[in-house]
């Protein structure tokens, strides 16, 4: 029997070929979108799921009060691990880890060559990091590697690399040695297996957090401020969280002074929401992807699925018709509703299945495609025996409705109408279940392609907002030694292709989550009063280079050991109510010291443009002036080779390392343009989908309706008249399926852009070209086929019967 | 006897009216007869024939097979009783494209649960039987309408039915493969198949042993 099914099956198969076409493609279409959006949510959203502690283990972050409002910070003071880890017996094991930062390295080869290499995942970490977090160890000893201050942990990639190995002997370079910044030498102790990509911490080489704080004393010993250090912790049973942390509560008073201890609040959160929780931001070079992303992901990629589901379910139902004398035939030799029914699923579950199998093929493609294309994110994803389950599901859900559906429609032909007049099928004119299900897919079509078009217009609208600075033509570089940097300016603009060089801490904007924080008060306000800001490190030509416009005092006179300059922007005026005149000569009180204003700036976009303009403090110190910016003079990128053989001749002994800065803005709305490339992508994907499915549909409706059209242009109809018979159905479809979708992508669009600070504002316009883009393809996809009926002369469509 | 119909009435309600399909219909049929049913386009003989083949119901009436009330059966039971005893021959044969000539006619034993064995030695037989061996492995589109017809009377009679109900059977054939088909039926009948046949040709329908001409959906003399 099941021979016998099969040969149906397949010659059914073979004979409808452009619908077996449709099918397979379409439905291969919309399994593979929605396998590669289901395995990039898993990814995002199992970050650090590999440790074998994830469940137990906590970071501790940190909420600071203050009058104005509540910051939120993922780092915490450094000898917060300590503390804990001498008062806490009920915590099994508490690590700190700081960075990754970029360092640089020296390493004498096999051949007795110096060779340098600058690394940008350097990771301090102490020994208890590896009884926290899974280390795969590939040599050395996990338990004594990290404990030393002058050691070093490579990871394969990065024991290859530095010391030229061929084979995997790891332990050849135990005990050698290499030399960090060109003074203080490390000596190997472990080489351990890079971290997997959907880890937050990554590292290419571990270093003793001991060696951290000995060159660190200041921070390391300081409980007020906050240097990038993050604490974990692992706890024997996640039942005691609540208690600690309100044991915590009362004891950090032990540690901080009176003023900080009312500020702060640790909180501990557990390390499985690390990755999708926006509101303590990332930690240096990590990403944070929201959870209601990956919400808006799988729901797309369901949608997508159904698209595509509908697909089949609509042209397997219109093609039963074709099957309907077999059905008939098959009731009347003796088949039963039940052996019919399992006749169809089992065919159309063969279809199903193939179409699985090729899924799979096609989404490794995908998978890597998208690893090595996708520039915003580094991705690594990979198609692994942990998504048989998620293949099984999605098989299982498109095998319910698309399989078990139309058999039962086909199934229930009554023989003699089956085999006495098939073209009375197809229904009548009523609001069919065809007509709901492809109103469906327009409504989602539509969806996609406004949201996609509200996206592009906002992710425009932020390159667009003037940010308060220009950014053209900026390059970055660090400025490794402070004592040469006027020797770094004169040598540079002696170039002709570079118009400015200025020195600071940071560009206007936030950038590469990097920002220096402090906060401030009047000098007669106690500390419990003083509010977060923003503090950047300028120097004379900063203003200018950034075209920034002082609207009230003075440009500084010069970068001094001892700052006494502050100048600062319009929002910080507003926490005093000051106009911009007076707060000239006004004194202020930040955390590293006192000074007087002396210029009022006026405001530019010191954060990415979701967010608002904070206070921001400029101020005239020779420390932190990190980094060079260079403005290049109209796209003059043949300097780019200036500045390097400069930068080299500067700063010998470091590696020369250089970005732009509109590169790094845009890196900020990485999660924007994600959202805005997904659905740019996948709605493209659904209109093809839904397509493919109208033109399959179309080709039976008319193979249905030849008849009358042949009828219609005996009596003198026109072509037009003729298509319109097609087209005026599926008009009023996408006119209903767009009153649908409408209000709801709007309110969607509209809770998203509320994130937003500089947002567009949504119009009807928006929604109306979505809508007329879908109507136009739709039309065009009904015509292309109608026009051939319509035009096909009328006496062999009339000649049949 | 085989079955028995007594006072079937059959109507479908068009505008408020009743739409008499057929009327008052009472027919004797033994085992062994070969009945031809006449009458002009509409007069109810298609009707009467899926009446009788259990494929379609009737509104009034008793109708009984092999002494079985068949108007008291189920739906289930009902068709459990056609597939068990009646073979069933179309004007445009309804044959599945899809399959081929051997393929066709084992069909009707897979639902009758035969075994592999048992269903090649039938289909053998039925090949041999019909001297269509050479043709076995050919789709029905690669063949003529008298072949094609041919390989549906040999579907209709491979599960040993009592019965076969022909509904036109010659209605697509020209003279010469008419004749071929309305022989074997004669023959079919001489080896004891009752066959009952709808047909609008006189020739044809003198090869039964008895006519019933129906008008309106009446049964007239």
């Amino acid at each position: 029997m099941l021979r016998n099914y099969f040969k149906i099956a397949w010659r059914n198969l073979l004979k409808n070929k452009l619908s077996s076409f449709i099918n397979v493609v379409g439905l291969t279409l919309g399994i593979s979108a929605c396998m590669v959006i289901l395995i990039f949510v898993r990814y995002e959203s199992t970050f650090d799921a590999h440790h074998s502690n994830v469940d137990l283990t906590y970071r501790v972050v940190q909420h600071n009060t203050l009058p104005d409002q509540t910051t939120y910070w993922n780092t915490t003071a450094y000898p917060l691990a300590e503390a804990l880890r001498n008062d806490f017996p009920e915590i099994d094991v508490v690590t700190q880890i700081s960075g990754p930062v970029s360092r640089e390295f020296q390493v004498t080869d096999n051949f007795g060559n110096i060779q340098r290499f600058e690394e940008s995942q350097v990771l301090f970490a102490d020994a208890e990091y590896p009884r926290v977090f899974d280390v795969r160890w590939l040599a050395g000893d996990s338990n004594s590697a990290l404990s030393g201050t002058n050691s070093v942990v490579l990871t394969a990639e990065i024991a290859k690399k530095f010391f030229g190995l061929e084979k995997d002997n790891y332990n050849s370079i135990l005990g050698r040695t290499l030399f960090l910044q060109n003074k203080d030498p490390l000596t190997v102790t472990g080489v351990v297996a890079s971290p997997p990509g959907n880890s937050d911490h990554q590292y290419s080489m571990l270093i003793p957090y001991e060696f951290y704080k000995i060159n660190n004393e200041y921070f390391s010993t300081n409980w007020s401020g906050n240097y990038q250090g993050t604490t974990f912790i692992v706890l024997g049973d996640t039942k005691i969280k609540g208690s600690l942390e309100k044991k915590i509560a009362g004891w950090k008073k032990k540690y901080l002074n009176p003023q900080d201890d009312k500020r702060i609040s640790y909180v501990l959160q557990p390390l499985k929401e690390i990755h999708n929780e926006t509101l303590y931001g990332n930690s240096p070079g990590g990403y944070i992807m929201p959870a209601n992303i990956l919400y808006t992901a799988s729901a797309v990629a369901l949608f997508i699925l159904l698209i595509a589901i509908i697909n089949f379910v609509n042209l397997l139902t219109a093609q039963s018709n074709s099957r309907s004398k077999e059905v008939g035939m098959r009731k009347v030799m003796g088949g039963g509703r039940f052996d019919l029914i399992v006749q169809f699923i089992f065919e159309n579950s063969l279809v199903i299945i193939g179409v699985l199998l090729l899924s799979v093929f096609i989404v490794r493609i995908l998978l890597n495609l998208l690893n090595t294309n996708l520039s915003i994110i580094d991705l690594q994803l990979e198609l692994g025996w942990s998504h048989i389950g998620m293949l099984l599901l999605i098989g299982g859900l498109t095998l319910i409705l698309a399989a078990v559906y139309p058999a039962f429609v086909v199934s229930a032909f009554r023989p003699i109408q089956a085999l006495r007049n098939s073209k009375r099928f197809l229904g009548g004119n009523g609001f069919s279940l065809r007509k709901s299900l492809v109103t469906f897919q327009f409504g989602i079509v539509q969806l996609f392609i406004i949201a996609a078009i509200v996206l592009a217009i906002q992710m425009d609208h932020f390159r667009k907002v003037d940010p308060g600075f220009s950014s053209d033509a900026v390059v970055i570089t660090e400025t490794p030694d402070f004592e040469k940097l006027e020797v770094y300016r004169e040598r540079l603009l002696a170039d002709t292709g570079i118009d400015k060089v200025a020195f600071g801490s940071t560009p206007p904007m936030a950038v590469d989550g990097f920002q220096l924080g402090t906060t401030y008060r009047l000098p007669e306000q106690s500390q419990e009063e003083a509010m977060d800001a923003e503090m950047k490190i300028a120097d004379i030509h900063y203003l200018d280079f950034y075209d920034m416009e002082l609207i009230a005092g003075r440009n500084f006179l010069g970068n001094k050991e001892a700052f006494d300059e502050f100048i600062v922007n319009e929002t910080l005026l507003k926490s005093y109510g000051w106009n911009a005149d007076e707060a000239i000569g006004k004194r202020i009180q930040i955390n590293e010291g006192q000074a007087t204003i002396v210029g009022v700036v006026r405001d530019f976009n010191n954060n990415s443009l979701q967010y608002e303009i904070s206070p921001c403090i400029l101020l005239n110190w020779t420390y932190y002036q990190n980094n060079a910016f260079i403005k290049l003079s109209d796209g003059n990128y043949g300097s780019l080779g200036t500045i390097k053989n400069v930068w080299e001749q500067t700063f010998s002994n470091s590696i020369y390392d250089y970005h732009f800065l509109e590169d790094s803005i845009e890196k900020e709305y990485m999660v924007e343009n994600l959202m805005f490339r997904g659905f740019g992508i996948f709605s493209i994907l659904a209109i093809s989908i839904g397509c493919l499915g109208l033109f399959g549909l179309m080709s039976f409706m008319i193979s249905k309706k030849a008849k009358e059209i042949g009828i219609r242009k005996v009596l003198g109809a026109t072509l037009f008249e003729n298509l319109s018979l097609f087209t005026k159905e599926y008009i009023g479809l996408v006119a209903l399926a767009f009153v649908i979708a409408a209000p709801l992508v709007y309110y969607f669009m509209n809770q998203w852009l509320e994130g937003f600070t500089y947002r567009i504002e949504l119009s009807f316009w928006m929604f109306l070209s979505g809508g007329s883009i879908t109507l136009i393809i739709a039309i065009l996809t009904c015509s292309f086929q109608s026009i051939k009926a319509a035009l096909a002369n009328p006496i062999y469509a009339l000649k049949e019967e | 006897m085989l079955l028995q119909l007594k006072n079937i009435f059959k109507w479908v309600n068009s505008g408020g009216q009743r739409l008499f399909l057929l009327k008052d219909i009472n027919l004797d049929v033994e085992e062994g007869e070969f009945i031809s049913v006449m009458g002009p386009s509409g007069s109810g003989k298609s009707t009467l024939l899926n009446v009788i083949g259990m494929l379609d119901n009737f509104d009034e009436g008793e109708y009984e097979f092999l002494h079985e009330s068949v108007h008291t059966l189920k739906e289930k039971h009902r068709a459990n009783l056609y597939k068990e005893y009646i073979g069933f021959v179309f004007q445009s044969y309804h044959l599945l494209d899809e399959l081929t000539v051997k393929e066709n006619l084992e069909m009707p034993l897979l639902y009758k649960k035969f075994k592999g064995t048992e269903r090649k030695a039938m289909v053998a037989d039925m090949l041999d039987r019909f001297n269509i061996v050479g043709k076995k492995d050919l789709f029905p589109t690669q063949l003529s309408g008298g072949q094609q017809q041919l390989v549906g009377v040999a579907r209709a009679l491979i599960a040993n039915p009592k019965l076969i109900l022909a509904d036109e059977p010659t209605g697509n054939l020209n003279s010469s493969q008419s004749e071929e088909i309305m022989e074997l039926f004669k023959q079919l009948n001489s080896e004891g198949v009752t066959i009952i046949q709808v047909t609008h040709s006189e020739k044809n329908a003198a090869y039964g042993s008895r006519i019933i001409n129906l008008l309106d959906g009446r049964m007239i003399k």
